[in-house]
């Protein structure tokens, strides 16, 4: 059973099998080749999200080069041009050279450093610079609807002391728009999901519904919620490269307000399971030290310096053709990942909360509502 | 097995994607997906998957063309059972071209064509009338091992029950007889008849006889639409018209669960009644909405409005706004079943997922003029209507 259901995950992931309504493509994501074949260098691309570009765009029948170590799963890809090189050492000679490329995507870069190099190195032969960049560059997430030209970075500081993910990834997005002016396009994803997400960030959900019983879900059902699959994110990738659209964009989905109790029933419709829900107050969380984010998973109480953290604008990516699968989509295929790695790694998850630390925080959630808190 | 491929060619064309293989849905193969391991969606239960039964049986369907009935066939045969349909020949002729197919008609007592047959099991789908089992079951009680009767949820008499299993009352034979003496339609005293026809298979098969009670039953080939407006509605997206506050209890049951599980009763020869719908963990209107919602990518918001409000608006319970009734005290308990003892004996739910995606392929699939003619579900004005009115109230 469990081969072939590895077997079968293989096939489908390579034939585009999975729920047929609407594919396991996103609606406008459409498998046929692109009008226009592009020259597309990768930096990166053996990770969480750059396997999806690879193989949307080989669909698009582009022409790809990777640029990487050599390190992460080098057996990959057999039939695509690999560069060898290490941005940590500066190592980027084999990009050198007269080669010319239409556009490149960079995966890998935290560092300004690192962008600073192989965008300068690039400028001259490449046509457009796709920079993943991140919502943790804004400076303030407490604001409703914060479009792409919120602040950024740590404007309260010299740019010299900016330090830390999100400022580093400020900087970045500006060493890439400095050796591309105009032709830069910079995307800031949410959480990414779905099946290979080694963080376990989202997986949790799935996995913890398809497990059953009562479940705590922090705050309300009303608390807003935004992530971004994968290969939603991937595919719309590749397509800013073929139309060369350049720009700063929030990835942030799904199209319309997702609320956490919309996405739950929505997860627990991919299974049979009996599951139950049991909304737990984020102040009730917060006192039991069940923290947002990683405890609970895709998460951020929406107040405060977080009231707006789910819920950014994505208008400037849907104009630019960012499409969504169907949440079915999203998380079963994550499910069926996951329920197809080895028992070791399936006993281990990353993010969440262990199964005894939920049932303690279900008790002591019932007793605080019982009203036993007020009699003692 | 050429009937079978015909099947599956249709079914195909409908948008079902039977092909895709993989998980099965129900565990009575035996190592699928049993209680406790339930199942992963986007895997519709490929019947080529289907084991074959252990004992192969001779089954004999009395309708079996409707839309239960296929659901039913199509799995005995994958089992490996042979069947004998039992019809008029009006509805869906060429449905199961390759399966034996006998003439008759209940209306007029017409059983010739079973005469001196027998068989392992009967599954008796098409009597809403209690006459017709009564006949029936004269002419079968020597043929047939079991009898299996398509009963109702609806033989329940009182509503206000929650959480009520077989056991709850039905309609009894003085109601029956009440409905008869007042000349009250067989639709109108729809309970009653079932209820009574229910005595009758018992009456004539004892412990040999199975009444299963569905609830509201849903999935492609639904020609009622009871269920289906809400894929097809929210599909369609934008501000959803949704009833109540979200917390009202639904029960439904995809018909191929449902067949799989009379089915699976027969090879059992279980006995007794069994209320059967589902899923197996409570429902709510917010679950169920929410799960459909997932299985499109079209951006949809819900408004729920209140009862109150949409009977200030005059707007029918199950029909238009399916699956939901007005929770009323004699009405709590209509989508609050306790179907245990199914699920003991084998009852599986695929995800709703599966169910509302399969739905609405095969709503997409249908020809433009039944598509134009949606039988249930609030009119797209009225819902506007509606909903504009709630807005303009709350501020």
């Amino acid at each position: 059973m469990e081969l072939k259901r590895r077997d079968f995950l293989r096939a489908a992931a390579l034939a585009g099998g999975g729920l047929s309504l609407g594919g396991l493509r996103a609606p406008g994501a459409g498998q046929e080749r692109s009008p226009r074949p592009r020259r597309i260098l990768i930096l990166g691309g053996t990770g969480f999200i750059g396997p999806h570009q690879v193989a949307y765009a080989r669909e698009r029948g582009h022409t790809l080069t990777l640029f990487n170590r050599g390190r992460t799963a080098p057996e990959l890809f057999p039939n695509i041009e690999q560069l060898r090189g290490d941005r940590a050492t500066g190592e980027l000679g084999e990009l050198g050279g007269g080669r010319e490329w239409d556009a490149v995507i960079d995966n890998s870069a935290t560092d300004p450093r690192w962008v600073r190099e192989a965008a300068q190195l690039l400028k001259d032969r490449a046509g457009q610079y796709i920079f993943i960049s991140t919502q943790s560059t804004y400076v303030s997430r407490a604001e409703i609807g914060i479009e792409e030209t919120a602040p950024v970075g740590r404007p309260d500081l010299p740019k010299a002391e900016w330090t830390g993910y999100g400022p580093s990834k400020a900087l970045s997005e500006e060493e890439a728009q400095n050796a591309f002016p105009g032709r830069a396009t910079i995307v800031r994803p949410s959480l990414i999901v779905g099946p290979g997400d080694e963080t376990d960030r989202w997986t949790y959900w799935p996995v913890r519904v398809h497990r059953g019983g009562e479940m705590a879900v922090p705050g309300t059902p009303q608390d807003p919620m935004q992530f971004i699959d994968a290969r939603d994110l991937s595919e719309w990738l590749i397509r800013l490269a073929e139309d060369g659209t350049a720009g700063v964009f929030n990835a942030v989905g799904p199209e319309a307000p997702l609320t956490s109790a919309e996405m739950l029933y929505g997860i627990r419709a991919v299974t049979s399971q009996p599951v139950s829900f049991t909304w737990v107050d984020a102040d009730f969380l917060a006192e039991q030290g069940v923290r947002a984010w990683s405890d609970m998973p895709a998460w951020q109480p929406p107040r405060g310096r977080t009231a707006g953290f789910a819920r950014m604008s994505n208008a400037r990516a849907l104009a630019a053709g960012l499409t969504f699968r169907p949440l079915a989509v999203t998380a079963r295929d994550t499910l069926e990942w996951f329920l197809s790695q080895p028992p070791e790694r399936q006993g281990a998850l990353k993010a969440g909360l262990t199964p005894e630390r939920e049932r303690y925080l279900l008790a002591a959630w019932k007793v605080r509502g019982s009203g036993a808190e007020e009699a003692r | 097995m050429a009937s079978r491929r015909e099947f599956l060619a249709g079914t195909a064309a409908a948008g079902l994607g039977l092909g895709l293989g993989g998980v099965p849905v129900s565990g009575y193969e035996g190592g699928g997906s049993g209680a406790g391991g339930g199942s992963v969606a986007g895997r519709p239960s490929s019947l080529q998957t289907v084991a074959r039964a252990p004992r192969s049986l001779r089954i004999l369907f009395l309708g079996g063309t409707g839309f239960l009935g296929p659901a039913q066939v199509e799995y005995a045969l994958a089992r490996g059972h042979t069947v004998t349909l039992f019809n008029r020949g009006r509805t869906d002729p060429d449905l199961f071209p390759g399966v034996e197919t006998v003439f008759g008609d209940r209306a007029t007592s017409d059983y010739a064509a079973l005469a001196g047959r027998q068989w392992d099991a009967v599954l008796d789908n098409s009597a809403n009338v209690a006459p017709w089992v009564v006949d029936s079951t004269r002419v079968l009680k020597d043929a047939v091992g079991r009898y299996l009767y398509v009963s109702s949820i609806s033989a329940h008499s009182d509503n206000s029950i929650l959480g009520q299993d077989e056991n709850g009352p039905v309609f009894s034979q003085e109601d029956y007889d009440q409905a008869i003496a007042s000349g009250a339609s067989p639709g109108a005293a729809f309970g009653p008849h079932k209820a009574q026809a229910e005595r009758e298979t018992f009456k004539a098969f004892g412990d040999r006889g199975i009444v299963v009670r569905p609830g509201l039953i849903v999935g492609p080939r639904d020609r009622s639409d009871r269920f289906t407006y809400w894929p097809v509605r929210i599909d369609r997206g934008g501000e959803v018209l949704a009833p109540g506050d979200g917390t009202d209890w639904a029960q439904i049951v995809d018909v191929r669960d449902l067949g799989q599980f009379m089915v699976h009763l027969v090879e059992e020869g279980a006995s007794g009644t069994f209320n059967a719908t589902g899923p197996e963990a409570p429902l709510t209107m917010a679950g169920m909405l929410y799960g459909i919602r997932a299985i499109t990518s079209t951006p949809v918001t819900f408004t729920w409005v209140d009862s109150d409000f949409l009977r200030e608006q005059k707007v029918g319970a199950w029909m238009e706004m399916p699956v939901w009734v007005y929770p009323e005290p004699d009405t709590r308990g209509f989508s609050a079943y306790d179907c245990s003892r199914a699920i003991a004996a084998g009852l599986r739910f695929r995800p709703l997922a599966d169910t509302a995606r399969d739905t609405l392929e095969w709503w997409k699939a249908r020809p433009e003029a039944e598509r134009a003619t949606m039988r249930t579900g609030v009119a797209p004005e009225k819902e506007k209507a509606i909903l504009e009115a709630w807005h303009a109230r709350n501020g």
